[in-house]
């Protein structure tokens, strides 16, 4: 009690500096209150409703598995063969509105297709399968000889 | 001074204040957990950001260069054409002239649209070719990420699963973070006026699906997983045991998680 009293002892412009910083230390306060989004700091320097806003896109590849629970008979013949490391979405391009609606049908597919990963490049890796397309036949179709699916097998 | 100011009057007014101040949080509280209810309809429920850990590893010797990631990766996050969150480069490396003593000659390294469409054309003739490959390039996903280090307004940040992410709510477009960094993942996007980057596909990541350029890339030279749940055969733990795996620019200290397999001195 007797601190108090002193405090309100001290010259009126001492005391007017002490509220006014009160003041000023409040508005600091008042105003970041407001400015940081109430998420910041949940899970470190940031606002944490970000990870949900940027997981709240919808994807646009419809990814493997939901391909195979229709078509698991074209998927265990594509498990054998050289091209089993690929996704239906690879060549069948993508596949959303086909999975949501079977009845839009995928596009048909061309000899670019094969050629685009197929076609003999310097730069390419000696493991993979390389043709010259100018040479190697010169028919229409890749698949007149070979299979998509099933590549280690012929027709 | 009014006259109608009286003890009663301040001291109400003052209890007005305090009680709107008191009130704010749970307003606030409520106004976000309506927000919630409304607009997280689009977001993945029950994921834990902190139950998981996803990593990307890049296996030089299986990428062919068919580009269809980077195609993958644009389709999935609408890029802007001319920017690329992920793109391959192709490095060529010619023969040595023997009289120069050297081990290898020059070394030449192009991106032609980033990979889009293939690489069809090559500007060295096969026959002076020492060697050549494509390496594949995107986020490092760096632990001490300079990007988020400069951000002024912690727009951008590593996520406790292990993704370096923009807020872009709160992105200035100051590309700060664009300067910083040292791998040149990050654009300015042209519609948003924002960072942009790779985010691992943090919308698919989080609903059990692969990232758009692991699930297309025809050959496996990118492999996903989750480092805390790992599954049988994981094929990120068989590609970090089978592999001799190194990171780019380590030298700089920003602690990239991203691994590759095959990578030759002169890819940096």
């Amino acid at each position: 009690m007797d601190k108090l009293a002193r405090f309100f002892k001290m010259p009126p412009q001492i005391i007017r500096l002490v509220l006014l910083t009160i003041g000023i230390i409040c508005c600091y306060f008042t105003a970041r209150y407001f400015l940081v989004p109430p998420s910041f700091g949940e899970f470190g320097h940031y606002r944490g409703d970000a990870l949900q806003m940027i997981a709240s896109r919808q994807p646009f590849w419809a990814g493997k598995a939901s391909c195979l629970e229709c078509h698991s008979a074209h998927a265990d013949k594509l498990a054998k063969g050289d091209h089993k490391t690929l996704s239906c979405e690879t060549c069948h391009g993508p596949g959303r509105e086909h999975v949501e609606n079977p009845v839009v049908k995928l596009p048909k597919l061309d000899v670019s297709l094969c050629v685009r990963c197929h076609e003999a490049n310097p730069s390419r890796p000696k493991w993979l399968h390389q043709i010259n397309p100018h040479n190697h036949y010169t028919g229409n179709l890749c698949t007149e000889c070979h299979v998509p699916h099933s590549p280690n097998d012929v027709p | 001074m009014s006259e109608n100011m009286t003890r009663r009057s301040v001291l109400k007014n003052l209890a007005g204040i305090v009680g709107g101040i008191l009130a704010m949080p749970a307003a606030r509280t409520c106004k976000a957990a309506v927000q919630n209810v409304l607009a997280s309809s689009g977001a993945p429920k029950g994921y834990d950001p902190f139950q998981h850990k996803w990593l990307m590893a890049l296996d030089v010797d299986r990428c062919i260069g068919c580009g269809l990631c980077v195609e993958a990766c644009k389709a999935e996050n609408s890029v802007p054409d001319g920017d690329f969150r992920t793109w391959i480069e192709r490095y060529v490396i010619t023969k040595a002239d023997p009289a120069s003593g050297k081990s290898r000659g020059e070394t030449f390294v192009d991106s032609p649209n980033g990979g889009i469409g293939g690489f069809k054309t090559s500007l060295i003739p096969k026959e002076d070719i020492l060697k050549s490959f494509f390496v594949p390039k995107m986020c490092n996903l760096c632990e001490k990420s300079p990007c988020s280090q400069v951000c002024p307004v912690g727009a951008t940040f590593e996520s406790p699963d292990g993704v370096v992410l923009v807020d872009k709510n709160y992105c200035i477009g100051c590309g700060f973070c664009i300067q910083a960094c040292p791998y040149g993942c990050r654009f300015l996007n042209p519609t948003t006026h924002t960072a942009d980057k790779c985010t691992l596909c943090y919308h698919r990541i989080t609903r059990g699906l692969k990232p758009a350029c692991v699930e297309i890339c025809p050959s496996q030279a990118r492999i996903f997983g989750d480092l805390k749940n790992p599954v049988p055969n994981d094929p990120l733990q068989a590609f970090i045991a089978n592999n001799k795996v190194e990171r780019l620019k380590q030298n700089l200290g920003t602690n990239p998680r991203v691994g590759y397999a095959g990578l030759d001195e002169e890819v940096r």
